[in-house]
């Protein structure tokens, strides 16, 4: 904490080493990489080809996205909060802001991935800001799954595949019920226990395909 | 934004292309500027780069 930050240095460039004030805001409010992060690029990362077109809904710090790049694909990330499509600019990844996969062309990508907000949440503790909009999927913790599943075949090439981050506590059971009743089957790729919570990479295609 | 994201956003009413207006451009890239349903007319904007292609009604409810 030595560094002189002149008062209303309100974009400081991280010059001194530190992110700036505006940089430092989104950062406090754009959820950031974790363990479910992690599981969901890794899990995908094998899966996906060189110069696949992908899309992360629920960008976030742009992580998952920035991880298909790496492995060769061209990825866009989306998100509702225009602190997260900030940051994931910043981290190189095209941005758009827009409701899930809504404001995209049908048959438009080979893997579309989402980590959602997944933890049941009472309703009146509900998006008090975007931190808590990042992590509370609602009452049932599906209230960003069910409507994802219900559009994202859609913008599905016909070969493409959606990937899933999915828990424990949001009844994977429901979710695969709710796929399937949009024509998707899946399947699990990959999971990871934690003390109060198992994590799943769930894989969805067409059940045509 | 890069002006080959247009190959794959739609209006989120319904699904329609988008037109551009761009007023700023920087390095390629589009900085400020619109984009408008072809078919509804309904008309998004960009900002710093990135587009805004909420819904109208979901423009304004979220938190700050």
């Amino acid at each position: 904490m030595s560094g002189e930050q002149s008062a209303g240095d309100e974009t400081g460039d991280g010059s001194d080493g530190k992110p700036g004030l505006a940089a430092q805001r989104d950062m406090e409010q754009v959820y950031q990489p974790a363990e479910d992060s992690k599981l969901l690029a890794d899990a995908v990362v094998e899966r996906v080809g060189e110069g696949d077109r992908t899309l992360d809904v629920g960008t976030g710090s742009g992580y998952v996205a920035a991880r298909m790049r790496e492995a060769g694909a061209e990825a866009v990330g989306t998100d509702l909060n225009p602190h997260a499509c900030r940051q994931a600019t910043e981290a190189g990844i095209p941005a758009v802001r827009a409701d899930l996969t809504g404001a995209f062309d049908a048959e438009s990508f080979d893997v579309v991935t989402f980590n959602p907000p997944y933890l049941p949440t009472e309703p009146e503790k509900e998006w008090d800001d975007w931190m808590e909009r990042a992590l509370s999927g609602g009452e049932d913790g599906r209230a960003a799954i069910d409507p994802f599943l219900d559009d994202v075949a859609r913008v599905l090439r016909p070969t493409g595949a959606a990937y899933l981050l999915v828990s424990s506590l949001t009844d994977p059971d429901a979710v695969r019920e709710r796929a399937a009743a949009n024509g998707l089957v899946g399947e699990e790729v990959a999971s990871e226990s934690h003390p109060f919570e198992t994590l799943l990479v769930m894989r969805f295609e067409r059940a045509e395909a | 934004m890069k002006e080959d994201l247009l190959d794959i956003v739609c209006c989120p009413l319904d699904k329609h292309d988008l037109e551009l207006d761009a007023t700023e451009r920087e390095d390629g890239e589009i900085v400020t500027g619109t984009l408008t349903c072809t078919e509804c007319g309904e008309t998004y904007p960009i900002e710093d780069g990135i587009p805004n292609l909420l819904p109208p009604d979901m423009r304004d409810e979220a938190p700050a």
